[in-house]
């Protein structure tokens, strides 16, 4: 081991000493800022991943919508499940509705779909809680969990939808029926929106509530994995016909203003919790600096002993990058460590102010989520170990310039 | 003082001693060490003050000399040009013949023993005896070996992992010949080592400097204030008004 990397871990790491104060802060220091940007950035890409995992969950990953209405979608579906990475495509057609039960009314999103389609697209079987999927005809309904919960309503409980175009189109001398049907499922898919106010019905019965007749307002598609929605969009544009109006987008495409706002947030949270590894470093640069001057004279006596400058420069180099590694290396264990436990923590917290309700409704969310991406923490773990090795090279400079002879005479 | 150190018994390979002849510590063997009309002044704000005035010095092979002088007279700035840690503003040093008195260099050719001792407090007794070795970039079992057999031969064999801080004056001062002997350098500058001392201590350590470096032929350059102390070593010059006499 060459002197100045030993002399480097025994001055941060004296024999038969404990840490010194000075080290142990800088480690501590940037401990904290590798930790707070650790959990931020997991929970903050937590939170786009769910979101990215349920707009593909819910919209698939290409969606074909029309200005107006598709007509003839089952010769449509029929094309696009041709193109090359398709793995299934699913008609829908949705729209808001009135529900009540017990005289409860409420005013959903109701979604029409192809029973037959809809598993090869949306993985809805995942999200049933009770009741089954199987079950859903034109004569029954599927609802959220809350929204049954609101409604008070229970499998088998029988309730009535209507929609504004059934009120319209009816004939004077007609009375408005709204359709009865019974409850078979309750899903829940962890998006308080969707969760609170969504209504699944077969595409036929929204077809009728609508009067869409054969017509439906989209499809969803699947593609294969590893394959990119963008590419895929444009591929299936070019099966579907000239000059209509029918137009495939990527769901990157259909959010990027959302997915943008999601990145260039946590971009912005990234960058101002950099600050405290910045805090850090000047902790370090502070702390080495302090060492330079208590060590001048052994400074001079390394020189004496024929140490060089540059080697003097890099033993300073060295601790600063030792912190460097060893700070973030606790602020990882500290990090991932407080990320196993966070749901636990969040709920003690709610239980102690009561928060539950207000984190759900504002945040969408019953369980904090977590997810880091590799480049993002290669990304901390990389600056972190760079900015503190950089906060140490002033000090070996300050070192380096200290002449031997004048070193040896401060005393 | 019979005893072999590893590698030490026998002059440094860079010391011009044949392996074989007999040993001689007197005139007429090869010079390692002469600094030729050595001049350096400092300036003390608008002031220039000469502290050598055209020092010469010879040191050869095994020789031990001293210097003696006043407080201020130059002895220490003598010596650290003598040891290429200052660079003169006239004349030149030369080691064994070459002007090169680099860092790399200075590792295997020099000792130093300092008044203040200048151990390094994170590391024992042992590992700064060792730190020579490491800053020369050779370290490994016989080291170590010649590190420990060093400390006992300065009567700290007890004490090889103790901090310098749980150490006496003397014997950091023992510590620090160690280190000076670790790397059989061809000279030791010592700058003032027993003015931190008792005068029973400095006279102890003074033996010990003198007798190993006798015993491992290594030459030495003594700078001290106290007569007796010099009237030990071969030969003895004094310093006045910058210049030796």
């Amino acid at each position: 081991m060459p002197w100045y990397l030993y002399l480097a871990l025994k001055q941060l790491f004296p024999t038969g000493k404990r840490l010194s104060f000075f080290t142990a802060i800088s480690i501590l220091g940037v401990a904290l800022g590798v930790a707070t940007l650790v959990v931020t950035n997991s929970v903050m890409g937590g939170f786009g991943h769910e979101i990215r995992r349920m707009i593909i969950d819910t919209q698939g990953d290409v969606q074909i919508r029309a200005r107006g209405l598709i007509e003839n979608s089952g010769a449509l579906v029929d094309e696009v499940a041709k193109v090359p990475g398709v793995l299934g495509v699913t008609p829908f057609a949705e729209g808001v509705g009135m529900i009540e039960y017990g005289r409860k009314p409420a005013f959903p999103l109701i979604q029409g779909i192809d029973v037959n389609r809809v598993n090869d697209v949306i993985p809805l079987n995942r999200f049933i809680r009770v009741g089954s999927l199987d079950e859903l005809d034109d004569d029954t309904v599927i609802l959220s969990s809350q929204l049954a919960y609101s409604l008070g309503v229970q499998i088998g409980g029988t309730v009535t939808i209507s929609s504004p175009l059934l009120i319209e189109r009816l004939k004077s001398d007609e009375v408005f029926l709204p359709r009865e049907l019974v409850v078979v499922g309750i899903f829940e898919i962890g998006h308080q929106q969707l969760d609170s106010n969504t209504v699944l019905v077969t595409l036929r019965r929204m077809q009728d509530l609508y009067g869409l007749g054969e017509a439906v307002h989209g499809l969803n598609v699947k593609i294969a994995e590893n394959l990119d929605p963008d590419a895929m969009a444009t591929r299936i544009n070019a099966v579907l016909p000239r000059q209509s109006e029918i137009v495939a987008r990527s769901w990157l495409e259909a959010n990027t203003e959302f997915l943008f706002v999601l990145q260039m947030e946590k971009n912005l949270v990234s960058i101002l919790l950099m600050a405290i590894i910045l805090v850090a470093s000047f902790s370090i640069m502070s702390s080495l600096l302090t060492t330079v001057v208590r060590k001048t004279r052994e400074i001079g006596l390394l020189g004496a002993l024929g140490g060089s400058a540059r080697q003097i420069a890099a033993s300073f180099c060295v601790q600063g990058f030792l912190i460097g590694v060893i700070g973030t290396g606790a602020g990882l264990l500290f990090g991932f460590s407080f990320l196993a436990l966070r749901n636990d923590i969040l709920h003690a917290v709610n239980r102690l102010t009561g928060s539950q309700e207000a984190l759900e409704r504002f945040y969408q969310f019953s369980n904090v989520p977590a997810h880091i991406e590799t480049v993002d923490l290669v990304v901390i773990i990389v600056g972190t170990i760079v900015i503190s090795t950089l906060a140490g090279v002033f000090p070996a400079w300050r070192a380096s310039k200290l002449k031997p002879v004048e070193a040896l005479r401060n005393e | 003082m019979s005893e072999t150190l590893p590698g030490g018994g026998m002059p440094n390979d860079q010391c011009p001693v044949t392996n074989g002849e007999t040993w001689s510590p007197i005139a007429g063997t090869k010079v390692i060490l002469e600094a030729s009309v050595l001049h350096k002044t400092y300036l003390s704000g608008e002031r220039r003050l000469e502290v050598l005035h055209g020092v010469s010095l010879v040191v050869r092979e095994g020789e031990s000399v001293s210097i003696r002088g006043e407080s201020g007279s130059g002895k220490s700035t003598l010596l650290h040009l003598l040891a290429g840690l200052d660079a003169p503003d006239a004349g030149s040093v030369h080691w064994e013949g070459s002007t090169d008195t680099g860092a790399a260099r200075r590792a295997r050719f020099l000792g130093m023993v300092f008044q203040s001792f200048y151990l390094i407090p994170e590391l024992d007794a042992l590992g700064n005896v060792l730190m020579a070795a490491r800053v020369a970039g050779k370290i490994g079992p016989v080291e170590k070996k010649r590190a420990q057999e060093l400390l006992a031969r300065v009567g700290l064999a007890e004490r090889s992992h103790h901090l310098p801080s749980q150490l006496s004056g003397g014997e950091r001062q023992r510590v620090a010949v160690a280190r000076a002997l670790m790397n059989s350098p061809c000279l030791i500058l010592a700058d003032e080592p027993t003015g931190n001392l008792d005068e029973k201590t400095g006279d102890s350590i003074i033996g010990l400097l003198l007798g190993l470096c006798a015993e491992q032929r290594i030459a030495l350059v003594l700078v001290t204030h106290n007569a007796a102390h010099a009237g030990r070593t071969a030969r003895s010059v004094f310093m006045r008004d910058g210049l030796l006499q």
